[in-house]
């Protein structure tokens, strides 16, 4: 026995020295591979289906009407004067609203064949404004 | 010291070799925390183009608790890899919203030039769902490039 033991010179060893190469190399892979996916947007709550329709006074209300050709008109309450204002106007109007009255209600109602990005846009700038009430609506002529 | 020239070299017995032995442990930890970590997305991806936003929020949702919902250009919507046509978006949310115990967002990606009726179609199927928080998918935009809006 003592002879076979001293025969061979062979290292019975696992090589161990490429494992970290390896093990390297498949994290390199899954950094790489690995896409974080973040949810990012504009959060709001929609009305529940069952809320019953309150009537809220025509002063506390401000409309945003976004034509299908994506020109904004603001319409304060019941007042008919329309008035056709660039995008990065609507900020200070929303601003100036709501420092007027808390309780404004920013009616965004938008035409049917109005591009989505153009609605976007508008409740962008409400809320960057710090516009919390919101109603959107289809603009129905 | 008065120490010989050459004598430094073989006083000291310490080997510099830098211990590779655990490297392998450090790698194999940080792979596998990789691999715990990572989730694979549900669905395939729909090609649309969501607007931009200077507003974006990021939400704090768990990823679990978030539905996509994919409006495209013609109206075509698509939830879960399947279209599905506008007036049956409730009854596919409604199970949605009970298995995530009503803590559903949908997170809408609706195409920037996707006509209006479109999404408010979706949403008015959201809100008869009982879904109302909602997620307009936007992409965050620099106020510079507001300027040339």
């Amino acid at each position: 026995m003592a002879l076979l033991k001293r025969k061979s010179g062979v290292v019975s060893e696992i090589p161990t020295a490429s494992m970290a190469d390896i093990a390297f190399l498949l994290l390199i892979f899954f950094l790489v591979t690995t896409t974080f996916e973040e949810e990012k947007g504009l959060p709001i709550v929609l009305p529940e289906a069952q809320a019953e329709e309150v009537e809220v006074p025509q002063k506390n209300i401000v409309h945003f009407l976004i034509r299908a050709d994506g020109a904004v008109v603001v319409r304060r309450g019941e007042s008919i004067t329309e008035q056709v204002v660039p995008y990065d106007q609507i900020e200070q109007i929303m601003r100036f609203e709501i420092a007027n009255n808390p309780n404004i209600i920013a009616a965004l109602k938008t035409d049917p064949k109005a591009p989505y990005k153009h609605m976007v846009n508008v409740l962008d700038e409400l809320q960057l404004a710090g516009a919390d009430r919101i109603s959107l609506q289809v603009w129905e002529k | 010291m008065a120490a010989k020239k050459g004598a430094f070299q073989r006083k000291s017995g310490v080997r510099s070799e830098i211990p590779t032995a655990s490297m392998a442990d450090i790698a194999f930890l940080l792979l596998i925390f990789f691999m715990v970590a990572t989730t694979f997305r549900k669905e395939q991806p729909r090609p649309v183009v969501i607007p931009e936003a200077e507003a974006t929020q990021r939400t704090d949702e768990k990823r679990k608790n978030i539905l996509h919902v994919y409006v495209e250009t013609d109206g075509s919507i698509y939830i879960n890899d399947r279209l599905v046509p506008s007036f049956q978006v409730a009854d596919v949310v409604r199970p949605e919203y009970v298995k995530t115990d009503r803590r559903l967002v949908v997170s809408l990606k609706a195409d920037r030039d996707a006509a209006y009726e479109y999404v408010n179609a979706v949403t008015e199927e959201l809100r008869r769902a009982n879904a109302v928080r909602v997620l307009f998918s936007t992409d965050l935009e620099r106020r510079l490039a507001r300027a040339r809006r």
